[in-house]
C-alpha cells in the first residue's frame, strides 16, 4: 500500500519531488567529489613524496661550500638517515629555447639538475625514477600543459637536447615554487656548468621526521652553509597541496551550502505537503492512527527521494571526478587510495543522507502540534499573523495598492518568508565570495599580502659574485633612468637573534620598507633603525608581538630591536624580517630591487631594456610575475567564480520558482477572493513580485554584508593556512555591489513571474463554494 | 425597466468524455435593473452554477450572458475584472475578508487599486457604509477578532462601496445564527430598496420570502419561477408558506 500512496503523492507533485531529488543529487555529488578529491590528493601527494624521497630538510645555498664539514656533520648525528649535495645550475631564461622560445619572460629559475644520488629523485609520469641518458633532457611537467611533446627540442646556450619526457619534482611541481629543475645527464650537466650559477642543495634524511627542529636547530648552531632558502617537508607538502587544495576547500564551501540549500528545500515542500493534507491528518488522528504511523508515510516518500537523490549524485561525481583528478593526477601522478578515496565518499554521502532523514523526522514532528478539531474544522492551520498595526492602505499615501498587499504580506507572515529569505542570502553568498576571492588575488595588491611589494618591476640579484657592486651598477642606471618615479633596494642578510642562551638564524631585508610596502597583519612597517618587522612564521616560532624587545647580533655586537610590525610572507620559506639599520658587511644573500616608473611608459620594453642590460639578474614585470606564480590558480578561481554565480542563480530561480508555485497554491482561496472583486492576474502577479522583490533585496544586503565579513573571514583561514594572514577582500564594486545583485534580483522576478503564472489558473467559482 | 442580465440558452458542462456532467441544461432568462430574485433548489440543481455564470465568475459552455450591454464572453480577463470591481459586488456565504489587513484596508481594498487619488473620499464612504451597517468603530480591528455577522457586514461594505449595479450574494446567511441572519437580510433588503439590483443564492425560505423573485431550480433547470410584491416588513409568513408551497410540489 505504502507504495502506491507514495508513487500516487510523486506523480502528483512531479516538479517538487524532481527539484527536490536534484538538489539532494547534487548535495550529494559534491559531498562525494570533495572526498574522492581530498583522499586523492593526499594520497597522490604522499605517494610522489614517498617514491621521490623527498629530503626532510633542503638548505639551498650559493657561493663557496665545505662538503667535508657537511658530511662531518652528516654523519655526526644519529638521527640524519641520509644526507647529499645536489647541484642546481640557474640559468637564465634568455638561455633557455623550447621549441624556438625563449624563456626570458620566465619569471621562475629556471635551471639544470642531476638525478638524486640516494634520494630526491626526479619521477617520470608513471612514478619511477629517471634515468637519463646524454643528449636527453626532462622537462617540469607543467610544460606538458604548453603543448611540449617528447621529441621535442630545448637548446641550452647552443647545446641541443632532446625532449625525452616529463618529470615529477616532489620539490618544486608547484608554481608557487619559484624554481624548476629540468634533468640533465651527469655528463651533459658538467658539461653546462659555466653557463649558470650553481646553487647546492643540502638535503637531509632523517630517520623520524619528529627531529627536524632537533636537526634545525644543529645545523644552524654549527654554523653551517646558509646562504639561500630552507625548506623543510612540511613545506613542501603545502606548495604541493595549495591549487588543488584550494579548489577541494571551496567545493566543499558551496557543496555544505547546497546541502543547507536541500534542508531549507525538503523543510519547505514538506509543510507545504502538510499544509495541504492538514485536514487529511486531522482525520487520521481523529479516528485513532498514532503520530507514528501518519509519519511513516512521509518518511517512505522522502527515503525514497534521498536514496535515489544520493545515488543519482554518487553516479554523477563518478563521472566528473576524472575531470577534476586530471589536474592532481598531471601534477602528483596516481593515489594508492582509490578505494579508500571511493569508499570515504560512498561515506560522505551516507552521513548526508542521515542528516537528511533526521532533518525530515524533526520537521515531522510537528505532526504532534496538529489540533484534531482545527484541522477539521478549518482544513488549514491557523496561522499567527504578526501585525503589523500601522502599515495600513488607508495611510498609505504612496505605494500602489498591489505593492502595499506584497510588502504586508512578508511583514505579517514572516516565518514563511524566512526560508526564502535565508536561501537568498546564501545565494547571494556564493555569487560574491568567490568573485571577490578572483578579484582579490588578481589584484596587483594581492602579493603584498605574499610578502612582495607593490611595484611596476621587480629585480632579483642572487647568487652571483660581487653581488654588492652588481647591485650598485643597477642603482646607478636607475638613478639616470628618467622613466623611474621610484625604487628602494632590500638587501638580505642572515643574522643570528639571541633568545633564551640560544642563537637562532633569521633573514633580514634591509632597506626602505615604506616605499613598497607590504601588508602588515599588525603593526607597522619599520621606520627606526631600532625596529624590526617579523613574518608571521618568525613571529610565531620566536614568540614575539608587536612592541616586544628582540636582540640582533649585528656586526659582532647584540643589538636591541623592537618588533614594529608583523606581516605574511610566503616567499623564502616564510621566516623572513625587515629592517632599516645600515651595515658594513660585504656579503649580502640577495638584492631585491622595486621599481615604479613614471606615467604610461612602455612596461615591457623597460623590463626587456633592463634585462638586456644586466644579465645576471632576473628581471620582472611585476603583473607578469603574478600571471606567471598564481596564473593557473587565478584561472581556476576565476572560472569557480563564473561557475558559482551561474549555479547560485539557478539555485534561487529554483527555490524561488518552488516557493511561489506553492505560495500560490497556499493561497488559492485569498486569490480566488481578489479575483471575485475584480484584481486581475497582472494584479496578482504584481503583489508576488513585490513580495519578492522586497524579500531579495533584503536578502541581497544580508549576503553582501555577511560575504564581506563571514566569507573575508573564511578565505582569510583558508588563505592563511599558507601563510598570508591579515587578508581583506579586494571588492570590485560594479560587478559585486551592482550586477551580481540586479541578475539575482532579475533571477527572483523571472522565477516569480513563471511561479505566479499558476494564480492565472484558479477559477473564482472553484474556491467560492467552501 | 431596463435589462441589466440576459441569459439565453446557456449550458455549462463539467468534466470530458464518460466524465462529462451538464450542469446549467438550456437556461434563457432576464433580470432587470432593480430587481431583488433569489434563486432556490436542492443542493447540485445548478443555481451557484448559474449564479457564477451570470456574474462571468465562470464560463458557459454554449449560449451567452449578457451584463449592462456587454456580452461576458467576448470581454478580456481584465475587462472582466474591471467589470467586477466596477458594476457587480459578492457576497459569499463564508466571509471572505484577506487575513493580514485590517477591517477598514479590506472594505477600501477593491476601490483602491485604481482610485488611490481618491483615497479619502473613499474612506469617507466605507466608514459612511460602515456605519450603515451597523460596524463603525471597528475600522481598525484585525478580522481575526471579530463574529461572522460582524465580517458578513464587513464584506457587504466591501461590495457597496464601488456603488455596484448588482450585487450578488451566495447563501449570504448560510453561516450566520439566525439573529445575524435577520439583520444582513434587512440590511441587502435595504440595499434593494435603493435601487441596487440584488441576485441571491439561498435554501432559505425565509430569506427567499424577501425577494420579489424567486427562481425554482431542478436538474440544471428552471423549473418554475414565482413573483412575490416587494416586501413592506408585513405578511412574512404567508410569503413563507407561499415559498414552501412550490418546494414541496417540486420537492425540493
Amino acid at each position: 500500500m505504502f507504495s502506491r500512496i507514495i508513487l500516487n503523492d510523486m506523480l502528483k507533485s512531479k516538479l517538487t519531488t524532481l527539484i527536490t531529488t536534484i538538489f539532494i543529487a547534487i548535495a550529494a555529488m559534491l559531498v562525494a567529489l570533495s572526498a574522492i578529491l581530498m583522499v586523492n590528493l593526499s594520497g597522490a601527494i604522499d605517494t610522489l613524496m614517498r617514491e621521490a624521497k623527498t629530503p626532510h630538510f633542503m638548505q639551498m645555498h650559493a657561493g663557496e661550500i665545505d662538503q667535508t664539514r657537511l658530511e662531518a656533520f652528516a654523519s655526526s648525528h644519529d638521527y640524519v638517515e641520509d644526507f647529499q649535495i645536489n647541484e642546481f645550475l640557474n640559468i637564465e631564461g634568455a638561455k633557455i629555447t623550447i621549441n624556438g622560445t625563449s624563456l626570458a619572460h620566465s619569471v621562475q629559475d629556471n635551471g639544470v639538475s642531476k638525478q638524486g644520488q640516494t634520494f630526491d629523485y626526479l619521477l617520470d609520469i608513471n612514478g619511477k625514477r629517471i634515468d637519463v641518458h646524454d643528449g636527453e633532457i626532462y622537462l617540469p611537467v607543467s610544460y606538458m600543459k604548453e603543448e611540449v611533446a617528447i621529441g621535442d627540442q630545448v637548446i641550452i646556450q647552443n647545446k641541443a637536447f632532446t625532449v625525452q619526457g616529463f618529470l615529477r619534482d616532489s620539490q618544486m611541481n608547484s608554481l608557487l615554487a619559484s624554481s624548476k629543475r629540468f634533468l640533465v645527464s651527469d655528463q651533459d650537466y658538467n658539461a653546462l656548468q659555466s653557463v649558470g650559477n650553481v646553487e647546492y642543495l643540502i638535503e637531509f634524511r632523517l630517520q623520524q621526521l619528529e627531529q627536524l627542529s632537533t636537526l634545525e636547530n644543529d645545523y644552524i648552531t654549527a654554523g653551517l652553509e646558509a646562504n639561500g632558502p630552507t625548506i623543510t617537508y612540511p613545506l613542501f607538502k603545502t606548495l604541493n597541496a595549495i591549487s588543488d587544495g584550494l579548489m577541494i576547500a571551496l567545493i566543499l564551501l558551496v557543496s555544505v551550502l547546497i546541502v543547507v540549500i536541500s534542508l531549507l528545500c525538503i523543510r519547505f515542500t514538506l509543510l507545504a505537503k502538510m499544509e495541504e493534507d492538514y485536514r487529511e491528518i486531522g482525520v487520521l488522528k481523529a479516528i485513532g492512527l498514532r503520530v507514528a504511523d501518519i509519519k511513516k508515510i512521509y518518511i517512505a516518500k522522502y527515503s525514497v527521494i534521498t536514496l535515489v537523490g544520493a545515488s543519482i549524485g554518487v553516479v554523477l561525481a563518478y563521472m566528473c571526478k576524472d575531470l577534476l583528478l586530471e589536474n592532481i593526477k598531471l601534477y602528483m601522478g596516481e593515489s594508492e587510495n582509490t578505494a579508500l578515496a571511493i569508499g570515504l565518499g560512498m561515506v560522505g554521502v551516507g552521513v548526508l543522507c542521515i542528516i537528511i532523514m533526521g532533518y525530515i523526522y524533526l520537521v515531522l514532528g510537528r505532526f504532534k502540534k496538529i489540533a484534531v478539531t482545527e484541522a477539521i474544522q478549518f482544513g488549514t492551520a491557523q496561522e499567527k499573523s504578526i501585525s503589523t498595526k500601522h502599515f495600513t492602505l488607508a495611510a498609505n499615501k504612496w505605494l500602489p495598492t498591489n505593492v502595499f498587499l506584497g510588502l504586508k504580506d512578508v511583514m505579517t507572515r514572516k516565518r514563511l518568508y524566512f526560508t526564502m529569505l535565508i536561501v537568498l542570502v546564501i545565494t547571494t553568498f556564493i555569487m560574491i565570495v568567490p568573485q571577490n576571492l578572483y578579484h582579490t588575488i588578481s589584484s596587483k595588491d594581492f602579493t603584498t599580502y605574499m610578502g612582495i611589494g607593490n611595484s611596476d618591476m621587480r629585480i632579483d640579484i642572487q647568487q652571483t659574485a660581487e653581488i654588492k657592486t652588481k647591485a650598485n651598477q643597477m642603482v646607478k642606471a636607475l638613478a639616470n633612468d628618467d622613466d623611474v618615479q621610484a625604487y628602494n633596494v632590500l638587501a638580505t642578510k642572515t643574522y643570528y637573534v639571541q633568545q633564551d642562551q640560544q642563537k637562532k638564524r633569521i633573514k633580514v631585508e634591509l632597506g626602505d620598507h615604506t616605499l613598497f610596502p607590504v601588508t602588515y597583519a599588525q603593526g607597522n612597517a619599520p621606520k627606526e633603525t631600532n625596529e624590526i618587522a617579523l613574518s608571521v612564521m618568525n613571529a610565531d616560532e620566536l614568540n614575539k608581538k608587536v612592541g616586544d624587545k628582540i636582540t640582533l647580533i649585528v656586526d659582532d655586537e647584540a643589538k636591541p630591536f623592537v618588533v614594529s610590525g608583523i606581516y605574511s610572507d610566503i616567499t623564502n620559506g616564510g621566516k623572513t624580517a625587515k629592517a632599516t639599520f645600515t651595515t658594513s658587511s660585504e656579503d649580502m644573500m640577495w638584492y631585491v630591487i622595486n621599481v615604479t616608473f613614471k606615467a604610461n611608459p612602455a612596461l615591457n620594453a623597460k623590463v626587456k631594456e633592463y634585462a638586456d642590460q644586466f644579465s645576471y639578474a632576473k628581471v620582472s614585470h611585476i603583473d607578469e610575475y603574478i600571471q606567471q606564480s598564481y596564473g593557473p590558480t587565478i584561472a581556476s578561481i576565476e572560472k569557480a567564480a563564473f561557475i558559482a554565480i551561474v549555479v547560485a542563480l539557478l539555485i534561487a530561480m529554483l527555490i524561488v520558482f518552488l516557493f511561489i508555485k506553492m505560495l500560490t497554491a497556499k493561497d488559492r482561496y485569498t486569490i480566488a477572493v481578489m479575483k471575485s472583486f475584480g484584481f486581475t492576474n497582472a494584479d496578482i502577479t504584481k503583489q508576488y513580485m513585490s513580495r519578492a522583490l522586497f524579500v531579495a533585496i533584503i536578502s541581497v544586503i544580508i549576503g553582501t554584508i555577511a560575504a564581506n565579513t563571514l566569507g573575508e573571514s573564511i578565505v582569510g583561514a583558508v588563505i592563511g593556512t599558507f601563510g598570508a594572514t591579515a587578508f581583506t577582500f579586494t571588492i570590485q564594486p560594479l560587478s559585486a555591489y551592482v550586477l551580481s545583485p540586479l541578475m539575482l534580483i532579475c533571477a527572483v522576478l523571472v522565477a516569480t513571474i513563471i511561479g505566479a503564472s499558476y494564480a492565472g489558473r484558479i477559477k473564482i467559482s472553484q474556491y467560492m463554494k467552501e | 425597466m431596463k435589462n441589466i442580465i440576459t441569459a439565453q440558452n446557456i449550458i455549462k458542462k463539467f468534466g470530458v468524455g464518460d466524465e462529462e456532467q451538464v450542469v446549467l441544461r438550456d437556461i434563457s432568462l432576464t433580470i432587470q435593473a432593480g430587481e431583488f430574485v433569489a434563486i432556490m433548489g436542492p443542493s447540485g440543481s445548478g443555481k451557484s452554477t448559474l449564479m457564477h455564470a451570470l456574474s462571468g465568475m465562470d464560463k458557459v459552455t454554449e449560449g451567452q450572458v449578457t451584463f449592462d450591454g456587454k456580452v461576458l464572453a467576448l470581454l478580456k480577463e481584465n475587462e472582466l475584472a474591471d467589470l467586477r470591481r466596477n458594476k457587480m459586488g459578492f457576497i459569499f456565504q463564508q466571509p471572505t475578508l484577506l487575513k493580514n489587513i485590517n477591517v477598514l484596508d479590506n472594505i477600501i481594498l477593491p476601490a483602491m487599486r485604481d482610485k488611490r487619488k481618491h483615497r479619502s473620499t473613499i474612506i469617507k464612504k466605507a466608514q459612511e457604509l460602515m456605519e450603515r451597517t451597523g460596524i463603525s468603530g471597528l475600522e481598525k480591528r484585525d478580522i481575526t477578532q471579530m463574529s461572522g455577522g460582524q465580517l458578513q457586514r464587513a464584506g457587504i461594505c466591501r461590495a457597496l462601496l464601488s456603488n455596484p449595479k448588482v450585487i450578488f450574494g451566495d447563501e449570504p446567511t448560510g453561516a450566520l445564527n439566525s439573529k445575524s441572519a435577520k439583520e444582513i437580510m434587512n440590511i441587502i433588503t435595504q440595499i434593494n430598496q435603493n435601487g441596487t439590483t440584488v441576485m441571491l443564492v439561498t435554501h432559505d425560505a425565509q430569506v427567499a420570502a424577501k425577494t420579489e423573485r424567486i427562481l425554482f431550480m431542478r436538474d440544471g433547470q428552471i423549473a418554475t419561477e414565482m413573483t412575490l410584491p416587494r416586501y413592506n416588513g408585513q405578511d412574512l409568513h404567508e410569503r413563507i408558506d407561499k415559498v414552501t408551497a412550490i418546494m414541496k410540489e417540486l420537492g425540493i
